[in-house]
């Protein structure tokens, strides 16, 4: 009896190990790794996977989320050699991932039938490098003016506004005072360039020049900048989400304590969830110099250089990005779908909260400008708070950021 | 014979060190030594690793690099009012506690919860009472003062995380201050008092000098915790170091370069710079302390 048990065991694990051999000579595990903005999102993603397994029931995809330092954590992971195998990866980050060549090129894999030039081009391009593709862009945002419907009608506001003058005049209406503090500001503001690049443009400046140094401090980039510097020190009608209390515009903009906000197609699903009384629109960027401007962000799939599984990762990549998969989707609205067809089919272009974000597809701005862009970030960002503040000239503040952005680059170069 | 008993001991004493020594050597010193090595170089990790090496070009940058002297300010000024506030607060805290004074225990349990709570919950409590709308703005609505944005506003965001540790941390001090308090021999207070002492000269004759090893104590370690300031002003800021660079400190922003950047490098040159500025504050406040200790 006694030596019965140790060997039965024995037996077991032997038996264990051959079966999980078996199962293990057909069946590979990939990982897909990406930020998830609600849980609802999370739950159509799984859907999409689950389809994916059913159909090819010799890949197992594990998917994992990452929502806080998104980029760090991959960059981490790529150095310690235990990235996964497909992983989000948005524009702004692409130059500088595909620089040090930790990106899979793509272009070996993708069939005629993948239908490629079906993709915005705009929005590929974020991910191309010396006609090599380096990622499947999987939706794209813009940024359009969100309005208060309630709050503009009892201003007697009848349209929003076009023109950025329009919407100038239209926040002094909008912002009400009561007991001579501030109940309500008329435009909610994100001081970051992220959000402020297109203003950079919109009188003709540019944010880096052909060498990627900083280059926004010039007269015309500088115009911009103004106008909204002007709205938050001398109108007193903008407000940044810290001072009304938010965390961030979105949740300013749903509490109503802004009226008017630029915001990206992934704050619908949130204002609808968590402010379902707020009664709001969607209208394109006001024009700004009789020309259309807003930004444009991407995100796509990429494929890890070193995954063992590449064959795999791709036919993950080509099911999620492929027009059905795309259409699966693109149904949670958080974003925009990256193929044209697939945007037309699904009617996004005539839905009126929706139709203002793919117009912008074609005029905005794409995030993203060479592999310095993270080093005049910080740079921009500080200063041009400060500039907001009412501490520093805007131009001496933008000065200063390029200055300090330009040796930074140069010394790390 | 007994040369070999004394080699007998010597060895079998490494022999229990080994493990030890092992130990501290791979994850304390060959890290130490790998750093100082490795802020000479130019380092690239991500896809090819790179080591090239780079003379004291990392040292040179740190001059121009104007982030470095916003961070050191940041953290000096930071260090200056926060120690010698959370000393002193902590010093009264355990004159109180020490005091017979009733529910001792219950308060001492009260005053030290803030040391047991993790600096990341914390954090964002304090933040929440820091907000426009928060607990700290109500309050001064309530008492008809003016309110204020203390998050966005480069001028104080520095002094709210400062507070917040002073209150955090001076417990912690406290305990150390009241274990010490209780060593000190009441036939000293009885002789003192038979010469016509008053509270205040048993106060500063004999209860402050009998503190001094362990002012020295506290005030070294709280230098040390208050320069390698991180999580409180990441948490705050996001990462950034902003509003305006006003919660950026060196460990932070060593973290962005190593982890942001990628440009190890740089970062561990950083890193030496810290630890030199640690060591020359301990040393100022040992010359300072060493000279009246000595009996």
């Amino acid at each position: 009896m006694r030596k019965l048990i140790p060997s039965s065991i024995a037996i077991a694990l032997l038996c264990f190990t051959v079966g999980c051999r078996s199962n293990n000579t057909n069946q590979v595990e990939i990982t897909l790794s990406g930020w998830q903005s609600s849980p609802n999102e999370g739950r159509l993603l799984d859907q999409v996977i689950r389809e994916f397994e059913a159909k090819n029931p010799t890949i197992k995809v594990k998917r994992e989320v990452i929502n806080s330092q998104y980029m760090d954590v991959i960059r981490t992971r790529l150095i310690g050699e235990v990235a996964p195998d497909v992983f989000y990866l948005e524009a702004f980050e692409a130059p500088s991932l595909i620089k040090y060549g930790v990106l899979e090129p793509l272009n070996s894999y993708i069939k005629p039938d993948f239908k490629l030039n079906d993709f915005e081009p705009n929005l590929l391009n974020a991910f191309k490098r010396d006609g090599n593709v380096y990622g499947i862009p999987k939706d794209f945002s813009t940024l359009a003016l969100f309005y208060n419907s309630t709050a503009l009608k009892n201003a007697g506001i009848t349209q929003p506004p076009r023109t950025w003058d329009e919407m100038r005049a239209a926040a002094k209406k909008l912002t009400v005072q009561k007991n001579d503090q501030v109940e309500r500001y008329g435009m909610g503001v994100v001081a970051e360039l992220p959000r402020q690049t297109f203003m950079i443009k919109a009188f003709g400046g540019q944010l880096v020049d052909q060498n990627n140094f900083a280059a926004f401090a010039s007269p015309q980039g500088l115009e911009g900048l103004q106008l909204v510097v002007d709205q938050y020190r001398r109108d007193r009608t903008a407000a940044q989400a810290s001072d009304v209390g938010a965390n961030s515009n979105s949740e300013a903009f749903g509490q109503g304590r802004v009226a008017m906000t630029l915001d990206g197609a992934w704050a619908i699903p949130y204002l609808k969830e968590t402010f379902p009384k707020l009664n709001f629109q969607v209208a394109e960027v006001p024009k700004i110099n009789d020309r259309q401007g807003t930004m444009l962000y991407t995100v796509a799939y990429v494929m890890n250089r070193q995954s063992k599984q590449k064959e795999a990762a791709w036919k993950l990549i080509q099911f999620l990005t492929d027009e059905a998969g795309m259409k699966t989707w693109a149904k949670q609205g958080v974003a925009l779908p990256s193929r044209r067809s697939v945007l037309a089919e699904m009617n996004y272009d005539r839905n009126p909260i929706y139709s203002p974000f793919v117009s912008g597809a074609k005029y905005g701005t794409i995030w993203q400008a060479g592999e310095t862009l993270p080093t005049i970030v910080t740079s921009f960002d500080n200063q041009f708070v400060s500039a907001l503040l009412g501490q520093q000239p805007l131009p001496d503040a933008m000065k200063r950021a390029q200055e300090t952005a330009n040796r930074e680059i140069y010394l790390s170069q | 014979m007994i040369l070999k008993q004394k080699l007998r001991d010597t060895l079998s004493g490494y022999g229990f060190m080994t493990p030890a020594i092992i130990i501290l050597g791979v994850f304390l010193a060959v890290p130490v030594i790998y750093a100082i090595v490795l802020s000479f170089y130019r380092v690239q990790l991500l896809g090819e690793v790179d080591f090239r090496f780079a003379g004291l070009r990392n040292f040179i940058r740190i001059q121009d690099d104007e982030r470095v002297w916003i961070a050191l300010s940041n953290t000096i000024q930071y260090v200056l009012i926060v120690v010698p506030c959370q000393t002193i607060l902590a010093l009264i805290l355990a004159l109180l506690l020490n005091a017979k004074i009733r529910g001792r225990s219950w308060f001492r349990v009260a005053f030290f919860l803030p040391t047991v709570t993790s600096s990341a919950v914390l954090t964002l409590i304090f933040m929440w009472i820091y907000n426009s709308n928060g607990l700290l703005n109500n309050f001064l609505r309530f008492v008809r003062l003016p309110t204020y944005n203390w998050l966005g506003d480069p001028e104080v965001a520095l002094k709210g995380i400062m507070l917040m540790n002073i209150w955090a941390t001076a417990p912690l001090f406290m305990v150390i201050y009241l274990a010490a308090l209780q060593d000190i021999p009441e036939s000293l207070y009885e002789a003192a008092s038979i010469d016509g002492a008053t509270t205040w000269e048993k106060f500063w004759c004999i209860t402050l000098p009998f503190l001094k090893p362990v002012t020295f104590f506290v005030i070294t370690i709280g230098i040390i915790g208050t320069f390698q300031l991180f999580d409180q002003s990441y948490i705050f800021s996001n990462g950034s170091g902003g509003p305006d660079n006003s919660t950026l400190t060196i460990v932070l922003l060593i973290y962005q370069y190593a982890f942001n950047r990628l440009d190890m490098g740089y970062a561990l040159a950083l890193t030496l710079i810290l630890a030199l500025t640690i060591m020359i504050a301990t040393l100022i406040q040992r010359y300072f302390f060493k000279e009246e200790s000595l009996d």
